[in-house]
């Protein structure tokens, strides 16, 4: 008994339509569900290599976007490297959406500012997606992005776009430019300095390498920020993605069910959320 | 107690014959110091009713430690487990919890629960590590079951305790005789839950309840957990033989199967992430990740104990670790 359409485990199968390569260990997939597939932006998706493993994702592409989802994916390990080696007609699987993205209704009326860095790109994509479809509702936009060198950064056309938009900011930085660089040197933190924001009426974003999060969340403090406005994306090792595993608490949370997007205020006397 | 029936314990055996043509009957019975589940063949010899416990905790029939569960090859029998203490009845309610969240269903489970008719028994017998009551569980069936039964002077007891249990009671009423429990019995039940409760309550006096565990846990220093874990070999026994501790990883297999197989936080790596971090790295850190869990965390998530006094972790421990002395330490005087 059992095959049933609804059993939690099984996924459906997407199709790779392209592969970008994004900077030396990061590739975006563009994926073809073989049916309608929506999430909410901060949302994550378990993504199965057939007879491999799985991994967590959370889609970079628009949450508007019901026949296409987008990963973008760092190598960093067994699941990560043969994701890499995944070529445009080969079947991979799906399972989710799960979790609790950002809470959009929020952060209406307000200024968001975005902390970025790596690869956390990828879910604050899909949420600079969401905000540019509904910038009527949020005052002004900034986005703080690092990554360690020039050629490590993603989304290049991206950027290049949203920095026509109005009431989108960017700001970037890499920890060792070169000649090429024009734009802010040092940790992704240091972009903080630079930016104008009216804290009491914003909430910032945060996502990226652990290390990134935790002095990135304390600048954050320093500089204002009540800690039920700083909104963390939180990165635990997990299996099921559905609160049964276990691998993925944090403290009395279950990062897959109640996360992976905490407050800090939520998260803060948990013991380990930087590692 | 609910109503109570009276039935000759040959008649209940005759009845259990005649039910294995269509179930699975499992019955405890005694192996040399410990007691085992036995599925019920020929003629039963060394049955241990009323004695606390069976070894393999009541998770293992419901949770296989190893399952497909995208295709779902498992034979689904259908089970009658007679024999199961309070402690594993009320560790039900947290996999419960857990594996029936309507959001998702883990169908596995769902239907190994619906095939198995569950029928507790009084423990009027306690093992030396019993600690129920110290956590609020009495003794003797109080939820989650379908029948109860106690044998008392080659007599069978049972009562009814749910639309299930009442199905197959019925069965047995309409071909064996079946009359209303004597007075007599019921108060020699009665007055033997009241002896096994005070032999527990004194056996466990020094330890703290379950909500000052919990606060002792969030008070503690690392001093005592590493002190305690020095001669931990993270072997998971613990977490194998706990009827609350279900953690899993999915494994893959070809075809997009996968196979949901037992795991424990106790295993080195459980929560490395990419790059090698790993928030449990450390072995006095695991081995408190069990009681955080058990009494902070997963009390919080699910309103629900993680830990029934049953005392299993503290007689597999090849380390000699007893959990209890722990918590004994900690509360000190005032414990
Ligand atoms: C909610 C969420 C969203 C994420 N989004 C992205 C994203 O958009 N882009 C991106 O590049 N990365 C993302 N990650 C991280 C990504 O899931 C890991 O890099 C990936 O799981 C590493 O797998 P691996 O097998 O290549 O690594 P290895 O280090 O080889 O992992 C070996 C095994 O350890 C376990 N493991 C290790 N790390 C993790 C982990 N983080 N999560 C689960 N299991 C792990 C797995 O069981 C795995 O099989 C996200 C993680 C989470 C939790
Ligand atoms: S802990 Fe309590 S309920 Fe469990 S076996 Fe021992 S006496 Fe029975
Ligand atoms: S990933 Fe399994 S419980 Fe969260």
């Amino acid at each position: 008994m059992s095959e049933t359409k609804n059993n939690i485990y099984k996924p459906i199968k997407a199709k790779v339509d392209k592969v970008i390569q994004e900077s030396p260990a990061i590739k975006s997939f563009v994926l073809i569900p073989e049916h309608e597939f929506s999430f909410k932006t901060g949302e994550f998706i378990e993504l199965t290599l057939n007879g491999y493993g799985e991994a967590p994702f959370t889609p970079s592409s628009s949450p508007l976007e019901k026949k296409k989802i987008e990963v973008t994916v760092m190598k960093a390990g067994y699941v990560t490297d043969k994701i890499h080696a995944l070529r445009p007609g080969n079947i991979v699987g799906i399972r989710g959406p799960f979790g609790r993205g950002y809470p959009l209704e929020k952060f209406y009326g307000k200024e968001v500012v975005i902390l970025g860095g790596g690869c956390g790109f990828a879910p604050i994509r899909s949420l600079l997606y969401n905000l540019m479809a509904e910038k009527d509702n949020f005052k002004k936009v900034t986005l703080c992005y690092g990554a360690k060198t020039p050629e490590d950064c993603i989304y290049k056309p991206f950027v290049d776009e949203l920095r026509k938009v109005d009431k989108f900011e960017i700001y970037r930085s890499v920890d060792k430019a070169d000649e090429t660089w024009e734009e802010k040197e040092g940790v992704v933190t240091v972009l903080l300095d630079d930016i104008k924001v009216d804290i009491p009426n914003s909430v910032a974003v945060v996502c990226g390498p652990p290390v990134m999060m935790k002095f990135g969340t304390f600048k954050l403090l320093e500089m204002g920020y009540p800690e039920e406005d700083i909104y963390l994306s939180m990165e635990k090792n997990m299996s099921c993605g559905l609160g049964k595993c276990g691998h993925c608490m944090l403290g009395k949370y279950f990062v897959c069910k109640d996360g992976p997007v905490f407050t800090y205020a939520e998260i803060k006397n948990e013991p380990g959320i930087w590692l | 107690m609910n109503p109570s029936f009276q039935i000759h314990k040959n008649d209940w055996f005759a009845f259990l014959h005649k039910s294995s043509e269509e179930y699975n009957v499992y019955l405890p019975v005694r192996f040399n110091n410990h007691i085992e589940y036995e599925i019920l063949q020929d003629e039963p010899e060394n049955i241990a009713l009323n004695i606390a416990r069976p070894v393999t905790p009541l998770k293992t029939f419901l949770l296989p430690v190893k399952e497909n569960v995208v295709i779902n090859t498992s034979i689904h029998n259908k089970n009658i487990i007679i024999g199961v203490p309070s402690c594993d009845l009320h560790a039900l309610d947290l996999l419960d919890k857990i594996y029936l969240d309507q959001k998702f269903i883990d169908d596995s489970y769902r239907i190994n629960r619906e095939n198995t008719i569950l029928i507790g028994t009084d423990c009027l017998e306690i093992h030396e590590n019993c600690h129920c009551i110290s956590y609020n569980i009495n003794p003797f069936p109080e939820i989650n079951h379908d029948l109860s039964l106690v044998a008392v002077n080659g007599e069978i007891i049972i009562s009814v305790n749910s639309g299930k249990g009442k199905k197959l009671f019925d069965e047995l009423k309409s071909s064996f005789p079946v009359k209303e429990a004597e007075k007599m019995q019921i108060d020699k039940i009665q007055e033997k839950r009241k002896e096994i409760i005070i032999q527990l309550k004194k056996n466990n006096k020094s330890l703290p309840d379950y909500q000052k565990t919990g606060d002792l846990i969030q008070k503690s220093e690392d001093e005592i957990w590493e002190r305690y874990a020095r001669t931990c070999v993270s072997c998971g026994a613990c977490t194998t033989i706990c009827p609350t501790c279900t953690c899993f990883l999915l494994i893959d297999r070809p075809d997009f199967e996968k196979v949901r197989q037992v795991d424990a936080c106790q295993f080195p790596g459980f929560e490395k992430i990419a790059a090698g971090e790993d928030p449990l790295k450390r072995k006095y850190v695991r081995f408190r990740n069990r009681y955080l869990c058990k009494y902070v965390w997963r009390p919080g998530q699910f309103s629900s104990i993680a830990c029934t006094g049953c005392g299993r972790c503290i007689d597999s421990c090849i380390g000699n670790i007893s959990k209890n002395e722990i918590f004994i330490e900690m509360a000190g005087d005032d414990g």
